[in-house]
């Protein structure tokens, strides 16, 4: 399955600058898998130290949350994954 | 009742459609809350100030250093040292003196959230850190009047409106506390942002338009690209969860 990665802005140091990339897999957490593996160094912003979601980080699939189900949510080809980091200044 | 001064003043919003005098009327008499003085509350106080919003209090802190003039376009360079709700309620006076500027040099805490913001219509959230944000979202829920929520990073913003018991609340969207980091901020991003709030903000005074109820606005002003996520109220949310069962 191959799916669109919305990458925020603070992550792209590690894509090179690319704000879109795509990614495979059939869950979420796989197609997180699939960024890190393509992209090293990005797992930092993604994870814990204990493999989960960083919790200030939500995945959104198709313009929806996919908070609870997170990592193990399902995908299909053609999605559009948007990655955005909770915000908290005000400038 | 409006005065000539104000109909002139105001003339080119009184023309358009939906908002006429009313809708002025309605500005006039608004009181709004705004937590923070900082880059969003700026520029948020400055457009709801020169829309004729009646009144604005104004809450921060902090004063004003030399690493703020970047974004914090109310304060400059010879505002240095002096509080940031002074400097920007002497400008807005400026602006607009019909508009009654309430300053207040304090930090927000759970103990004086209350008092700080009795008898306010609307709460608009300029701060710069999670808790504060939470307990914003928390009183107006009890209160039951509407929060309007932005915030920035470097060329990224974020806006969401919440109107109590039928919408999605920050809480439902953010979970946890955020690890504290100097975040990075170019003057535009909370212009851009502060002015989406100021615009939903006078959009639900004067009763026209769409909210963004239900939905988190995302601004990358790298790519220049604004997304619309989908919002759900979370039925267990610490905040609006039994605000929701009691309704029911």
């Amino acid at each position: 399955m191959s799916v669109t990665m919305n990458v925020p802005s603070n992550l792209r140091q590690f894509t090179g600058g690319q704000a879109v990339v795509e990614c495979d897999g059939k869950t979420v957490g796989e197609c997180l898998h699939d960024l890190a593996r393509k992209f090293p160094g990005i797992e930092m912003g993604l994870f814990d130290s204990e493999g989960n979601l960083l919790h200030y980080l939500d995945v959104y699939v198709n313009l929806e949350s996919s908070y609870p189900e997170e990592l193990n949510k399902a995908v299909k080809d053609g999605d559009e994954l948007h990655l955005t980091l909770f915000t908290v200044a005000g400038g | 009742m409006l005065t000539d001064d104000e109909l002139e003043r105001y003339d080119r919003q009184i023309a358009i459609d939906g908002f006429g005098k009313e809708g002025q009327e309605k500005l006039k008499k608004a009181r709004v809350f705004l937590a923070g003085a900082g880059g969003l509350g700026c520029t948020v106080s400055l457009y709801l100030a020169a829309a004729g919003v009646g009144t604005i209090r104004m809450v921060d802190p902090d004063a004003i250093e030399l690493s703020n003039l970047n974004r914090q376009v109310l304060h400059w360079t010879e505002d240095i040292g002096r509080l940031k709700v002074d400097s920007a309620a002497a400008k807005l006076r400026r602006l607009n003196p019909n508009v009654k500027v309430e300053a207040i040099g304090q930090k927000i805490t759970a103990a004086s959230i209350s008092s700080l913001t009795a008898g306010f219509d609307l709460l608009v959230d300029a701060m710069d850190n999670l808790p504060t944000r939470y307990l914003l979202n928390k009183v107006a829920l009890e209160r039951n009047i509407p929060f309007f929520h932005g915030a920035v990073y470097g060329f990224e913003g974020r806006v969401m409106t919440v109107l109590p018991r039928e919408t999605a609340c920050l809480r439902c969207v953010y979970r946890g506390d955020i690890p504290e980091e100097k975040t990075p901020v170019v003057g535009v991003t909370p212009a851009i942002i502060g002015c989406i709030q100021a615009a939903e903000v006078i959009k639900h005074i004067v009763g026209i338009g769409q909210l963004l109820t239900n939905k988190l606005l995302i601004y990358d002003g790298l790519t220049m690209k604004f997304t619309e996520l989908k919002v759900k109220k979370n039925p267990d949310c610490e905040h609006c969860g039994q605000l929701v069962k009691d309704k029911k």
